[in-house]
């Protein structure tokens, strides 16, 4: 990652808020840079996704290079590296969510939402146009009681039907 | 004729009371009691002999003897760590994530039982990143317990200081394998370490480790509270006849049962150890379907059962010996309306996905067998047009050319030598860093040896073909994969 990239990227600082949150995550750990996963969590909900400027800062946080961050961050499908929906959808899809047809929750999904599946290399694929949705496939929630599972940003939805799906994306658009 | 089997909840007994989340509710069912019991009438060692008297085996996967486990820690190295693995995410699992939402204060009491048998001052809880409600529930039930004086410094005045911390994982399979872990709330890419050194000796901040999983944990209370005679009466206590004379081989305790799949009540049921397929089913509301025609009965990573194996008990010792294993407790059941390449290809891509990338074999091999098996899905399955000797048992008795010829599957007889070339299952060596790489080889050979004909018709018709069962399933006396099945005999019986 080059200088330059960095330098046109909004520079990143954690808010208050976070700051404080931070502070105390350090102390639980006799070497800073246990406390990537926490922090990175916690960046990326301030700033929406793990920009280059984010990284830096981290890496400035938690005394580690740059690349050590973004060797993390590529690890974890959970860190996103490119700006997501304001809601991000995550339809599970492993196999006791395939015997309770979430596949029809899928195609529902897709249809409605008029968009492709997100993959962990091209977040922009699965994007609703307006910004507003993401759509993505994941591995089994630990939730296969009431599959078929999708979760809405924190929020775990079961036992999804399309009609069930019509009901949450309305009252999300509102 | 089925007898009824009535859940045993122990764990999970005051899981729906109202507010048990909250500390004057968890102390009014007894809560903490057992932890103050631990302090005031045992030594640290006592308890850790409670433990491994009591024959508690892990409940995240592996089986592993608890107190074995606890007895390999150095006592001379401090500090020493205790990791709770609540990264729950084998397909088909789902009990710790209810404890973690409902029941926190629990695994709050069993960690701090296991902090005063093993001298441990720190905890770190690896709580998967997708539980959001999980860890909000963990943490309020963490800050309580700190108000309270159940956690910090000088516990209740005894002069014991345990620090519980809730580290989120982020959305990797691999980070539930105890070194990955490991690695992972170190800071770093959650891929497994080589071993030996175990955790045990060298884990987190290169310092001894204890981990284990959240139900492992909570029983704990539950031995110190109740005696281990009172725990040892659950569950059947197996003779393992490797030694003369048999030792008893344990497999105490309830087991927090998830079933899901095709079955009329899917949830987790707490039972006793060691009752049958067919019997969990019939707990479970029955079949959703007309016939059983294939049980996962340890999350996606364990061997398939065909409905030849359903009397096979679901415990440890049980499993291991009729060449599956019970793991993390995750039974997927599937009735005729499946089709097992479809099954095959779907497990094999969760772990195409899921591979870290650090061993060629399984970085390389598991997207090859996805392929395959997407290849034979899709009606592209390459077969030969000559045929071969068929190799069986012949005439003689012996292992030999019995005269007839085969068809020649070019692409199963690569499937099977890509998978067992990952891992074997037949000699049970593999040339990987961790067992990930047995959890992909397994299924994907045992699915194939076993509903063999689903997968021939796949590739000769050019399409997914789902078989009647009874077609669909290789018999047990014409497949080598139930040869070796073995059931074992009862400690008590002998
Ligand atoms: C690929 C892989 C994934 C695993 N995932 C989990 C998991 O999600 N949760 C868990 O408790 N154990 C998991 N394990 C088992 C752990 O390595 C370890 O055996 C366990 O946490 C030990 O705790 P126990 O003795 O209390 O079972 C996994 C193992 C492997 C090889
Ligand atoms: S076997 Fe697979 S998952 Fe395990 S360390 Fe090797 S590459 Fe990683
Ligand atoms: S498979 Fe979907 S929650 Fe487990």
């Amino acid at each position: 990652m080059s200088e330059e990239l960095i330098q046109i990227e909004t520079p990143f600082a954690f808010n208050e808020e976070n700051q404080r949150e931070f502070d105390e995550l350090i102390g639980r750990y006799p070497i800073k840079e246990a406390a990537m996963l926490p922090t990175l969590h916690l960046a990326q909900r301030q700033a929406g996704y793990i920009t280059p400027a984010v990284m830096k800062y981290v890496a400035e946080q938690l005394e580690v290079t740059v690349m050590k961050v973004k060797d993390v961050v590529t690890f974890y499908p959970m860190f996103f590296e490119e700006p997501v929906g304001e809601y991000v959808i995550r339809v599970c899809h492993t196999l006791p969510c395939a015997l309770r047809d979430c596949k029809v929750v899928l195609d529902h999904l897709k249809a409605k939402l008029d968009t492709d599946i997100a993959s962990e290399t091209n977040l922009a694929k699965g994007t609703t146009a307006d910004g507003k949705f993401t759509l993505m496939k994941v591995e089994c929630l630990a939730s296969c009681d009431v599959a078929p599972v999708i979760m809405v940003n924190d929020d775990l939805y079961k036992n999804l039907t399309p009609e069930k799906v019509d009901e949450l994306l309305a009252k999300l658009a509102s | 004729m089925i007898k009824k089997i009535e859940e045993r909840r122990i764990l999970y007994e005051h899981l729906d009371v109202p507010d048990i989340n909250t500390f004057d509710v968890f102390r009014q069912y007894d809560g903490y009691t057992r932890f103050e019991k631990a302090i005031a009438e045992y030594q640290p060692d006592d308890i850790a002999k409670m433990v491994m008297d009591s024959g508690l085996k892990g409940r995240g996967g592996a089986g592993f003897s608890t107190g074995l486990k606890w007895s390999f820690v150095p006592k001379d190295i401090k500090p020493c760590y205790l990791c709770c693995n609540a990264d729950e995410s084998e397909p088909g699992t789902f009990s710790n994530r209810y404890v973690l939402e409902k029941n926190p204060h629990l695994l709050i009491e069993g960690i701090l039982i296991c902090c005063y048998a093993m001298g441990i001052e720190t905890t770190y809880i690896y709580i998967r990143g997708e539980f959001t409600l999980g860890k909000k529930m963990l943490d309020a039930a963490i800050k309580e317990a700190y108000e309270k004086g159940y956690l910090g410094k000088d516990i209740r005045g005894t002069g014991l200081n345990v620090d519980i911390y809730s580290h989120p994982g982020a959305g990797a399979y691999i980070c539930g394998e105890e070194t990955g872990l490991i690695e992972s709330l170190e800071g770093k890419r959650g891929q497994p370490r080589n071993k030996p050194p175990f955790p045990a000796v060298e884990g987190v901040f290169m310092k001894p480790t204890v981990v284990q999983n959240v139900e492992t944990l909570c029983n704990l209370p539950f031995i110190v509270g109740n005696g281990v005679e009172w725990y040892t009466q659950m569950g059947p206590t197996y003779a393992d006849t490797r030694s003369d004379p048999p030792t008893p081989d344990p497999n105490t305790g309830t087991k927090l049962y998830c079933i899901s799949g095709d079955v009329n009540e899917p949830g987790v049921y707490e039972l006793d150890l060691g009752l049958t397929c067919t019997e969990l089913i019939e707990v479970a509301g029955g079949l959703r379907g007309e016939e059983v025609k294939a049980v996962i009965p340890g999350g996606s990573s364990a061997p398939i059962l065909t409905h030849y194996e359903l009397d096979t008990r679901l415990d440890f010792t049980s499993l291991t010996l009729a060449k599956s294993m019970l793991g993390s407790g995750g039974i997927i059941v599937m009735n005729e309306t499946r089709n097992i390449v479809d099954c095959l290809l779907n497990i094999m891509k969760f772990y195409a996905h899921e591979s870290c990338g650090q061993c060629t074999p399984c970085r390389w091999g598991t997207p090859w067998v996805r392929d395959i098996v997407q290849r034979i899905a899709d009606g592209n399955g390459r077969k030969d047009t000559i045929t071969r000797p068929k190799f069986g048992v012949a005439e003689n008795g012996r292992w030999g050319d019995t005269g007839e010829t085969e068809d020649i599957y070019e692409d199963l007889d690569l499937l099977e030598s890509v998978a067992n070339n990952i891992a074997n299952v037949d000699t049970m060596t593999w040339n990987t860093i961790c067992v990930f790489g047995i959890a992909v080889s397994w299924p994907a050979v045992s699915y194939l040896r076993k509903f063999r004909p689903e997968f021939e018709a796949a590739i000769r018709e050019g399409k997914l073909v789902t078989l009647p069962v009874a077609e669909a399933t290789v018999p047990p006396e014409e497949n080598y994969a139930y040869q070796q099945r073995f059931i074992p005999k009862e400690f008590a019986d002998l």
